[in-house]
């Protein structure tokens, strides 16, 4: 039977060629279809911030990545990519690598950030700004650590610490079994993003009786800000202040829906963008709201704007003021009212008020009431911080972890109490200071400020990732729909001529991490291949030595048969 | 890595069969044709158990990590398609026996280096990831050039007329070793937790070790009468 199926399949092949040919194409087809993609380690990396502002050029201008990997141990670090752990990360070495023109840095910084002991983040905070303060031209880039990155290192580190100071035969022996990694990205250059918008929001609760009523506004804003813009959840500044606005909002609502509760004050709830990009948002709502419409709240009678800033830690509390408010003004009424309320209800607190004067040679404003004292509307910040310069408030460090929803509840009643105490006019009608209006059903709900920051601090919220679509606008909106009316969205979108601020993409990136060797490997290797080959060669011809040997082992056995 | 390193992984590769088809004779027999004919039936007979495991051998779809060890065994099983194959081209090729042998094998082998091996290195190790699994794969054709060899030996053995009675019992063993030694590599791997380059050692041994069997009864058979 085999010998007709052999016959068949005899005349197939020699007679009719096509047949052949259709039965074996898709066997050919089948058996070389396609492989699987090489899998090199791949991770994503965050890029550093890249942004000008005011014609300034700030932070890295590259985004373009394909070299070697060396640690900052190796000698030669040009056209390397540079790897660095956050452990051993310092500004001399930062500084060292650039000066070496290095062609990259990766900088690894570990999974959860609250692990790292603390002296190492409060240094990298006060680093932060000193890596953005001039523009970089090599990429810089930060990825998140895991096992394969820290393998990846390790390796690199051991070949980086090894180089130049060993025998021929050890580098040899070196190529040979360890690796050498080759960085490569998968994006395209940077470049800038035209018509980028960015959002603020609005929205009032006004007062009872009469037009001319006078007007609070309070403000924070909402984008955070960090040495990379994907890994900035900026969780003290300033989610802290827009879940207290948030708060605020919801209380105060409940009060102006009864009318004897109802104050005749009109109440404007602000939440900016651009915050970290010297006050854009802002800057463009008064600017509309001032120049360019007849009638608004902000024209006229503002008894004072709110800001609010870095309100999640810490047992103090200062107001920034860029002048001193004068005795009798309702700016005055609430600093007293802060007072009262701090000294009988939290006496463990230290309140006190900041005074600096606006800065105009500066590059930035310090705190965001200074762009209100610049178009006259009495202003302050109230936050927990001391200076604007401190590095919490840009930096990537200031995670989820840093906020206790204790405190942020406790500021926010606190602030709560004072502007209740100003607008329904307490002190004058002599109520005690210690009288409590925010309790029981009316009290600052911990699950809520903690509910609006957790949702705000899982996501990074830099101003260049938040467009018009993002889901933090519209669940903000949303939010503040809930409890305020008229809510408006305000645009700020840079001049094209004379760009005040221009943000640039590629700020997420795959790193793809290619294992190599150096070229002397390939040579050594086809160095091994033709010894190999040689003594298969030998082998092959000399089969008969093998073959009559076994045929002597076995011809005396066989001669006995 | 580069193309150099692909042209490695290729010379590695190919030239122990360049050097085998020359050593061996078969050039001066014109047995070309016939080393094509055999590569050609190979596709055929890869074809049919590749229908055949389709057909009847759905996915296993068990949790990860988990072996399927009748499964595997069952798949292994289709191999004996190969024997057949093997048997099929030798029937065909008049000659002396190791003339036979060699035809078969050196077709068989060279069409499943270039249908299996040729594509991934041209794809993998030109690529710039370096890995040593290509340098692996070349070594593990040449492994599988003597085991093809060998299986042939065993084949021709076994279909033999004149096959003692005494011989029926390993020859019988060695076939059924050829067959399954995939699967019991695969078991050895899965078993011990081989890493790769253990494996291919392995795998030299257990190949060695069968066509030095193989050798021995091909020696006692062709020189006992």
């Amino acid at each position: 039977m085999l010998e007709e199926a052999s016959e068949v399949f005899e005349n197939m092949l020699k007679s009719s060629f096509p047949l052949t040919f259709i039965v074996f194409l898709p066997a050919v087809l089948i058996l070389v279809s396609p492989l699987p993609a090489e899998a090199a380690h791949e991770f994503t990396v965050y890029r550093m911030q890249q942004y000008d502002l005011q014609g300034q050029p700030y932070g890295t201008r590259n985004a373009m990545l394909n070299t070697e990997a060396r640690t900052v141990e190796a000698e030669v670090l040009s056209r390397r990519c540079v790897l660095m752990r956050l452990i051993d990360f310092s500004y001399e070495k930062y500084q060292k690598v650039i000066r070496q023109s290095a062609g990259a840095v990766v900088i690894i910084l570990p999974k959860n950030m609250s692990t790292m002991p603390q002296d190492v983040v409060q240094q990298f905070m006060e680093i932060e700004p000193e890596l953005m303060s001039t523009e970089t031209i090599v990429p810089v880039y930060f990825a998140l650590e895991d096992e394969d990155l820290l393998s990846i290192y390790e390796q690199t580190q051991t070949s980086s610490s090894s180089q130049g100071s060993a025998s021929a035969a050890e580098v040899l022996l070196h190529t040979a079994t360890a690796n050498g990694f080759q960085m490569v990205t998968s994006g395209a250059q940077s470049k800038a993003v035209s018509d980028w918008a960015i959002t603020s929001l609005e929205g009032r609760l006004t007062g009872l009786g009469g037009e001319d009523l006078p007007t609070i506004v309070l403000v924070a804003h909402h984008d955070s800000f960090g040495v990379a813009p994907w890994l900035s959840y900026g969780a003290d500044s300033n989610a802290s202040g827009v879940s207290a606005i948030l708060e605020l909002a919801r209380l105060f609502s409940r009060l102006y829906t009864y009318k004897r509760t109802h104050a005749a004050y009109n109440l404007l709830f602000f939440v900016s963008g651009g915050g970290k990009f010297n006050y854009q948002g802002t800057k463009r709502w008064l600017e509309d709201n001032l120049d360019h419409t007849d009638s608004s709240l902000l024209q006229d009678n503002v008894a004072f704007v709110l800001c609010l800033d870095t309100l999640g830690a810490g047992d103090t509390l200062h107001l920034h003021v860029s002048k001193p408010p004068k005795e009798g003004s309702p700016q005055h009424m609430l600093l007293r009212e802060l007072e009262t309320v701090v000294s009988s209800q939290y006496p463990d607190i230290k309140f006190s008020m900041v005074h600096k004067k606006i800065n105009l040679a500066d590059d930035t404003l310090a705190w965001e009431h200074e762009r209100f004292g610049i178009r006259r509307l009495p202003a302050f910040t109230l936050s927990h911080l001391e200076s604007h310069r401190s590095a919490h408030r840009n930096s990537i460090m200031d995670v989820r972890s840093n906020v206790d929803v204790k405190k942020l509840a406790r500021n926010t009643k606190i602030v709560a109490e004072a502007l209740a105490r100003v607008i329904y006019n307490l002190t004058e009608k002599s109520a005690p200071g210690d009288l409590q209006i925010f309790t029981e059903q009316m009290q600052v709900q911990e699950q809520q400020l903690s509910a609006v920051i957790d949702w705000l601090t899982s996501q990074p919220r830099a101003a260049q990732l938040i467009d018009k679509d993002s889901s933090v606008i519209s669940t903000l909106e949303y939010i503040m729909g809930r409890y305020l009316k008229d809510i408006k969205r305000h645009y700020v979108k840079a001049d094209k001529r004379d760009p005040e601020f221009v943000f640039y993409d590629q700020l997420k990136q795959t790193l793809n991490a290619y294992r190599v060797k150096p070229a002397i490997f390939d040579l050594l290797l086809a160095v091994c291949i033709a010894a190999y080959l040689g003594a298969m060669y030998m082998a092959v011809q000399n089969f008969g030595v093998l073959y009559n040997l076994v045929r002597r082992v076995i011809q005396p056995k066989s001669k006995q048969h | 890595m580069t193309l150099f390193h692909f042209g490695n992984c290729l010379a590695l590769a190919y030239f122990p069969y360049f050097i085998t088809y020359k050593c061996s004779g078969l050039s001066e027999y014109n047995a070309f044709w016939r080393c094509v004919q055999a590569g050609a039936t190979y596709l055929f007979v890869q074809l049919c158990k590749m229908l055949f495991l389709a057909t009847f051998f759905p996915t296993w779809e068990g949790g990860a990590g988990v072996y399927d060890f009748v499964g595997e065994f069952m798949k292994a099983t289709v191999d004996l398609a190969d024997l057949l194959g093997l048997h099929l081209v030798m029937s065909r090729n008049a000659g002396k026996g190791e003339y036979k042998i060699m035809v078969a094998a050196m077709g068989w082998a060279t069409a499943e280096l270039i249908m299996s091996r040729c594509i991934p290195l041209w794809v993998g190790a030109r690529g710039i990831e370096f890995d040593w699994k290509y340098i692996q794969m070349s070594f593990d054709s040449n492994i599988s050039l003597v085991h093809y060899i060998a299986m042939a030996a065993v084949v021709w053995m076994f279909t033999r007329y004149d096959l003692p009675k005494s011989f029926r019992l390993p020859v019988t063993v060695l076939l059924g070793l050829c067959v399954y030694k995939a699967f019991i590599m695969e078991l050895f791997v899965h078993v011990f937790v081989l890493g790769s380059w253990t494996a291919l050692l392995v795998k030299a041994v257990l190949t060695g070790s069968i066509s030095l069997c193989s050798l021995f009864l091909y020696i006692m058979l062709v020189h006992s009468n």
